[in-house]
């Protein structure tokens, strides 16, 4: 479904011709990016919508849970939710709809899709952005001061931890953050969102912890070893051997080169936030997009299953296409349009 | 786990071990281990102490969010849970589970197929209006309506119309006569909301974002989908003696059980009913709340979903019952929060019925003692050893697991495969309306509550072809003392009648009943006044809460 996030980079020998060139292999590199990205949205709305009908059981009989429904109930429940129509009639009204910003009617709430999206995507937002900005204050200090350590009892140390953090799982961290934080020390709220501003962001200390600590690892260790890379080239030597001082050679000189690799691991953490903040949220009582995706998979409540999945495709695959297009820019080396996959 | 054939051994040990390290996992962290004096007994009680005064708020657990406030959909715990404060029935179903006039002053039956309602003068719904028979009209007959597709469509199955037959009256006639159409007129089928506003919200009445128009001590206020429901008082309520106390509830949303247990010890939320019976124990002796018990009307059971399978034989499915140690069952899975029984139906719906009738009831049926030589001798008369027999089960309720492995344990050792397929909760459910979901599911376990204080409204779904008669299980002799029963309209008769059935369905076990359970409720120490009683699905139960003497 997604591409793979290898990417073999040419480095780049010649120097450019002219600078128009550059600039129409550049707007046509974006162009092929972002059709790129229209085609994958397509195939995938594809995917999402039929999945749906490989999976057992019966919308309608969800919808009249009591006891005898009428056979004219299921008859007209059926109707209502275009369920009598043929599947690819069904999959054009489906995004049809999309395109109006119309992702039809949750079965569960008996609520426009949209509406209950609306209601929780806040959450989910801000909770993955509060452990993003975890991962990178924790991932890209404790990788910074790894590699200023190498090989040193701190390195190790953070190596050692690091790991450790990045074998627990989110639900483990959750629990015990809730055992030691809220119910022993009743320093922070043990469940819930809160109310907004200040007391939202209390609420979700502890849950956006516990998302982010799994993945502080692999931030850590990707910046660690792409700043070991850099410290051993010429180009730091040197600058080293000018007399510059630390700070700045680490700064311009080894950071600088190794946000790359940083950067691409980033698509990767936002899938995998994603995912995992359907346990850390059912864990901490948040009604996010996560915890929503896990009831409606179960409840067999298909149009907000769609919606979120294709939302979350979305996001995946639009991060992974601003990586794209923004790479170049960053890093010089690599000419737009010229990686190959 | 696989154990050695022929090791005869009682389920008993291993699974309360096993279920105590759980217990222990699972409350660990919320600084309680000491377990009172108590532990295991409990004394039912018909209220708590009364409130010292108001109270500006409270907030109160529920394990799952309702799927609409909608009283055509309200068929579970949570919907009811939070629609009993907010919107009244025509008949009020008490915390004795007697029934007394509600939006109705009163009911009369001048024939078998007719049923009059004195609709109630000067009630105001919450947006100001006033409530008049056409809302009752309205209010009922939308449950016909196939465009609404009420949960509850069966209490109307034998209406033939709703009509206003006078300025404050309105009159039901039946096809024929039901004595159970009145009795659910105490429960969400006879809610009476503004047919004004049901009819302008249309498909979005009862939602997150429409809310109820009722006539309650508690009026909506707001819906955070996934995360909490707010009410609060409505002051042109026209019942004095129910006035809310509170001037807000919450009702906060807690899937996860251990989440729920550490919110209400630290105080986080005010209350819950219905408390894990793993957790029960630990909180009584916790200084920070108290647990009661009260009134139910549930019985857990196992209900056989095949009866073409090797559980369509009458005894096999009698060997399952004698295997079953349910003394100890009830030890282990329940912690000793229930009472083994024999009985679908709990002793709490025939308290209307005369002492020999009840003791007829209870008494003069099969009884089920555990007795695995029987057991095994049944299976062999069977000729069902080997037999694989599947059992879905799901963390749901923390017995569920427990009685899974007992019955698992209990067919190893007489002769039978037992595998347990584990659900997740929300498909789990789904066993109870998707007969696609039985698909391969020879059993499984239920937690049935009753809406009426009637034991027929168990046996009436055990009828052939009722939906709720998961494996179609099917007696001819049954049918007709059940049918029979419900065209009874004198309630000595009908409960004569429900006694017979009572004995045919526990001689023929469609379902293996395991315990009559208690209702439990916990209120921290801020709060005190409810009544612990099941009433709580159709009582403003939250209205009588308030500020407890600290």
């Amino acid at each position: 479904m997604t591409e793979t996030s290898t990417r073999a980079v040419r480095i780049r020998e010649d120097r450019p011709t002219r600078p128009s060139g550059r600039w129409r292999r550049t707007a046509r590199f974006i162009a092929g990016r972002v059709i790129g990205l229209a085609l994958t949205l397509v195939a995938a709305s594809l995917v999402v919508f039929f999945s749906r009908f490989v999976v057992p059981g019966d919308p309608a009989r969800f919808l009249l849970r009591g006891r005898s429904p009428s056979e004219e109930a299921i008859a007209e429940v059926t109707r209502q939710y275009g369920l009598d129509l043929p599947p690819l009639q069904q999959y054009l009204n489906w995004a049809g709809g999309i395109l109006q910003g119309d992702f039809g009617r949750s079965l569960q709430y008996r609520d426009d899709v949209s509406t209950v999206l609306l209601q929780r995507l806040p959450v989910t937002l801000e909770l993955v952005a509060l452990a993003a900005v975890f991962i990178v204050v924790l991932g890209l200090a404790a990788g910074v001061l790894a590699s200023l350590r190498r090989g040193r009892p701190t390195d190790r140390v953070i190596l050692v931890v690091s790991t450790a953090l990045g074998a627990i799982p989110s639900f483990v961290i959750a629990i015990l953050l809730i055992a030691i934080f809220a119910v022993q020390l009743g320093w922070f709220p043990s469940f819930g969102s809160g109310d907004e501003g200040l007391d939202r962001f209390v609420h979700l200390i502890l849950p956006a912890l516990a998302l982010g600590l799994t993945f502080v690892a692999l931030v850590t260790r990707v910046t660690r070893s792409s700043m070991n890379e850099q410290f051993v080239r010429e180009h730091v030597e040197v600058a080293t051997s000018r007399g510059l001082t630390r700070p700045s050679v680490v700064l311009r000189h080894v950071l600088r080169n190794a946000i790359s690799p940083i950067l691409l691991v980033s698509g990767v953490l936002v899938a995998g936030l994603l995912v995992s903040s359907a346990i850390v949220e059912q864990t901490f009582g948040l009604a996010g997009i996560g915890s929503l995706l896990v009831q409606s998979v179960d409840r067999l409540d298909f149009p907000v299953v769609q919606a979120i999945v294709l939302v979350v495709v979305i996001a995946f695959v639009t991060v992974n296409t601003i990586v794209d297009i923004i790479q170049p820019l960053i890093d010089p080396r690599i000419a737009a349009g010229t990686e190959t996959r | 786990m696989k154990r050695r054939n022929g090791a005869l051994r009682r389920p008993r040990t291993g699974i309360a071990v096993a279920v105590s390290l759980v217990g222990v996992l699972a409350l660990s962290g919320c600084g309680q281990s000491a377990i009172g004096q108590h532990a295991g007994t409990f004394e039912l009680t018909a209220e708590t102490p009364a409130p010292a005064g108001d109270i500006d708020r409270f907030t109160w657990a529920l394990t799952t969010e309702p799927f609409s406030l909608d009283p055509a959909y309200a068929f579970d715990y949570a919907d009811n849970t939070v629609l009993s404060n907010m919107c009244e029935s025509l008949l009020r179903w008490n915390a004795d589970l007697s029934v007394s006039p509600g939006l109705a002053t009163s009911f009369e039956n001048p024939d078998p197929l007719t049923w009059v309602y004195t609709i109630r003068e000067g009630v105001q719904f919450h947006d100001g209006t006033t409530m008049t028979p056409h809302d009752v009209v309205v209010s009922l007959q939308r449950h016909l309506d196939p465009e609404v597709g009420s949960f509850w469509y069966s209490t109307f199955q034998n209406v033939a119309s709703v009509e206003q037959t006078g300025e404050h009256e309105v009159t039901v006639r039946t096809t024929e006569p039901d004595s159970q159409f009145n009795q659910l007129m105490s429960a969400a089928p006879g809610v009476v909301q503004s047919a004004a506003s049901t009819e302008e919200a249309g498909p979005d009445y009862g939602n997150q974002s429409t809310g109820v128009n009722c006539t309650g001590p508690f009026q909506f206020e707001e819906w955070r989908s996934g995360e909490s429901i707010t009410m609060s008082r409505f002051d042109d309520y026209w019942d004095p003696d129910l006035r809310a106390r509170a001037d807000e509830v919450e009702f906060v949303i807690l899937n996860d059980a251990n989440a729920r247990v550490n919110a209400l010890q630290t105080g986080e939320i005010d209350g819950a009913w219905t408390i894990p019976t793993n957790a029960i124990d630990p909180m009584r002796a916790s200084d920070t709340g108290n647990v009661y018990f009260g009134t139910n009307a549930t019985v857990q059971s196992i209900v056989i979903s095949d009866m073409e399978g090797p559980l369509g034989d009458v005894r096999v499915r009698r060997a399952l019952a004698l295997a079953l140690d349910r003394e100890a069952l009830a030890q282990a899975a329940v912690q000793g929060y229930g009472t083994p029984t024999d009985s679908l139906t709990p002793e709490s719906v025939w308290r209307d019925a005369d002492d020999a009738t009840r003791a007829r009831a209870f008494d003069d049926i099969a009884h089920y003692d555990y007795d695995l030589e029987e057991a095994r001798e049944l299976v062999r008369e069977a000729g069902a050893e080997g037999e694989r027999i599947v059992f879905a089960t799901s963390s749901l309720d923390p017995s569920f697991d427990v009685v899974s492995q007992a019955m698992a344990s209990a067919g190893k050792e007489i002769g039978l495969d037992i595998e347990i397929d584990t659900r997740s909760q929300n498909a789990y459910t789904l066993l109870f309306s998707d007969p696609a979901a039985i698909e391969g599911v020879d059993m499984f376990t239920t937690l049935w509550y009753l809406s009426s204080t009637d034991p027929l409204e168990m046996y009436s779904v055990l009828r052939t072809d009722e939906f709720s008669n998961y494996g179609k299980w099917s007696d001819p002799e049954f049918d007709d003392v059940v049918n029979r029963a419900v065209a009874t309209l004198d309630a000595d008769e009908r409960f004569a009648l429900a006694a017979d059935a009572q004995r045919i369905a526990t001689d023929q076990l469609p379902w293996i009943p395991l315990f009559d359970l208690p209702a439990t409720v916990w209120m921290g120490d801020r709060i005190t006044g409810v009544d612990p009683s099941i009433n709580y699905l159709y009582f403003p139960w939250a209205a009588k809460i308030g500020r407890a003497e600290q």
